[in-house]
């Protein structure tokens, strides 16, 4: 038998916990790391969605899922979802807040689902079941910002400057979908203070 | 024991285990071995045994009932590390929250059997037995990759929104097959010719689903 030397298998016993740490702990980082990429460099049908924006796939997308148009690429074709048309960000508070600004959807079924990209849980939701159907303007600040929130807004926090935005506007039939889209599309976002052009 | 020691006692003995593994099974005699290897072969042995251990917990925590597979409560902030890796390693994307939404996948029959086009197959609800909701719910088929079935009428799913007409007593019945079922088309959920896997997702779920008492129906084999 191979004579084992004790202080590498510390060593070696050492670093397999911390293999298995950083494993654990960055999984679900890296994953969402995935769709940041796919984000920023890709996009979802019509090139790369600047950070701090928000995109909603194309209604040709929804129609005809068996047919996607060249221009989109894998990731948004992935699984099968025909409830829903997808909006989808990647915003940056560390230069201020944003504001998520949501339509009237006169009792439509829809939510904007607010991830932290470091663990790949959500702290918090606009829409239908927490904040009903009405248009409103929502605050989402990160770590730390302290300001005033302007009159008539609700402030978010998020624990992470870096947050995965996502928004499900609910499509009840075909002919709903043009209605359903001018919706989702409504779904807009703005800094709270716009940088002045240089 | 403190956690630490606990810690250190624990990947120590793995350690000793796929050191030994890697000596006697897998024939690794390349002694001398540098401190660097140790290293890196250490932390690529970690890292399987992380996915190795996610994986496992994931299998732990998932539920099926009826042939229907869940896990409930992704997505929760508090969620331990663990869980949110098990998670990850299941959806592999942002998932809702289970009070905005929730999922169960199907790849077998009630009976245990793998779902395949081949065979004819009907889900029924009961009266008062479709999932409660204050959104919708859908079935959505998939085929063995998880991609939408190309069939002539351009239906991917069936829901509570998609015109399925119910039974006299109330109950619904949702005919899962290749083929057209004469006279029930309105509840026809078309299936690819081979394996297939269903998706039923419901938005908002009511207190019987979220508390756990709702059972999703099994998905019956029906013979001719």
């Amino acid at each position: 038998m191979t004579h084992i030397e004790y202080k590498h298998l510390l060593i070696f016993g050492s670093f397999m916990a911390v293999g298995w740490f950083l494993f654990i702990f960055f999984w679900p980082r890296m994953m969402l790391y995935v769709y940041k990429r796919a984000i920023h460099v890709k996009g979802f049908g019509d090139g790369p969605i600047p950070v701090n924006t928000l995109y909603t796939q194309r209604q040709a997308l929804f129609a005809d899922p068996l047919h996607p148009p060249a221009s989109v690429p894998k990731l948004a074709t992935t699984g099968v979802n025909r409830d829903t048309l997808i909006t989808i960000g990647w915003w940056d508070l560390g230069k201020g807040p944003q504001i998520l600004h949501v339509p009237d959807m006169a009792g439509r079924y829809y939510s904007v689902q607010f991830t932290d990209p470091s663990r790949n849980t959500n702290f918090a939701y606009v829409g239908k079941r927490t904040t009903g159907t009405e248009a409103g303007d929502y605050l989402i600040a990160g770590p730390g910002w302290k300001g005033a929130v302007p009159q008539g807004m609700t402030q978010i926090s998020s624990p992470n400057n870096s947050v995965l935005v996502a928004g499900r506007v609910f499509v009840e039939s075909e002919s709903d979908l043009p209605t359903a889209y001018n919706l989702a599309k409504q779904i807009q976002v703005v800094p709270l203070i716009r940088q002045p052009s240089e | 024991m403190s956690i630490v020691s606990r810690w250190i006692v624990v990947s120590l003995l793995l350690a000793l285990a796929v050191r030994f593994a890697m000596l006697h099974v897998l024939e690794f005699h390349s002694h001398p071995r540098s401190i660097a290897t140790e290293v890196f072969q250490g932390l690529i042995a970690g890292g399987v045994l992380g996915c190795f251990t996610a994986d496992v917990f994931a299998r732990i925590k998932l539920t099926t009932v009826n042939g229907w597979i869940t896990l409930f409560g992704c997505g929760l902030p508090g969620n331990g590390m663990l869980f949110r890796a098990a998670c990850a390693l299941i959806f592999l994307g942002p998932v809702n929250t289970p009070q905005e939404a929730m999922y169960w996948i199907a790849r077998k029959s009630g009976a245990g059997r793998k779902l395949d086009g081949r065979h004819d197959y009907r889900m029924h609800f009961p009266p008062g037995g479709l999932p409660p909701n204050d959104a919708f719910w859908s079935l959505t088929m998939g085929d063995a990759r998880n991609r939408f079935v190309a069939n002539r009428i351009h239906r991917y799913s069936v829901s509570d929104h998609s015109g399925l007409v119910l039974n006299a007593d109330g109950s619904v019945d949702i005919y899962i097959q290749n083929t057209a079922p004469t006279g029930h088309e309105c509840n026809w959920l078309p299936a690819p010719g081979g394996k297939f896997i269903l998706w039923l997702r419901v938005y908002v779920p009511g207190a019987a689903i979220l508390d756990g008492k709702y059972e999703v129906p099994p998905i019956v084999e029906v013979n001719g």
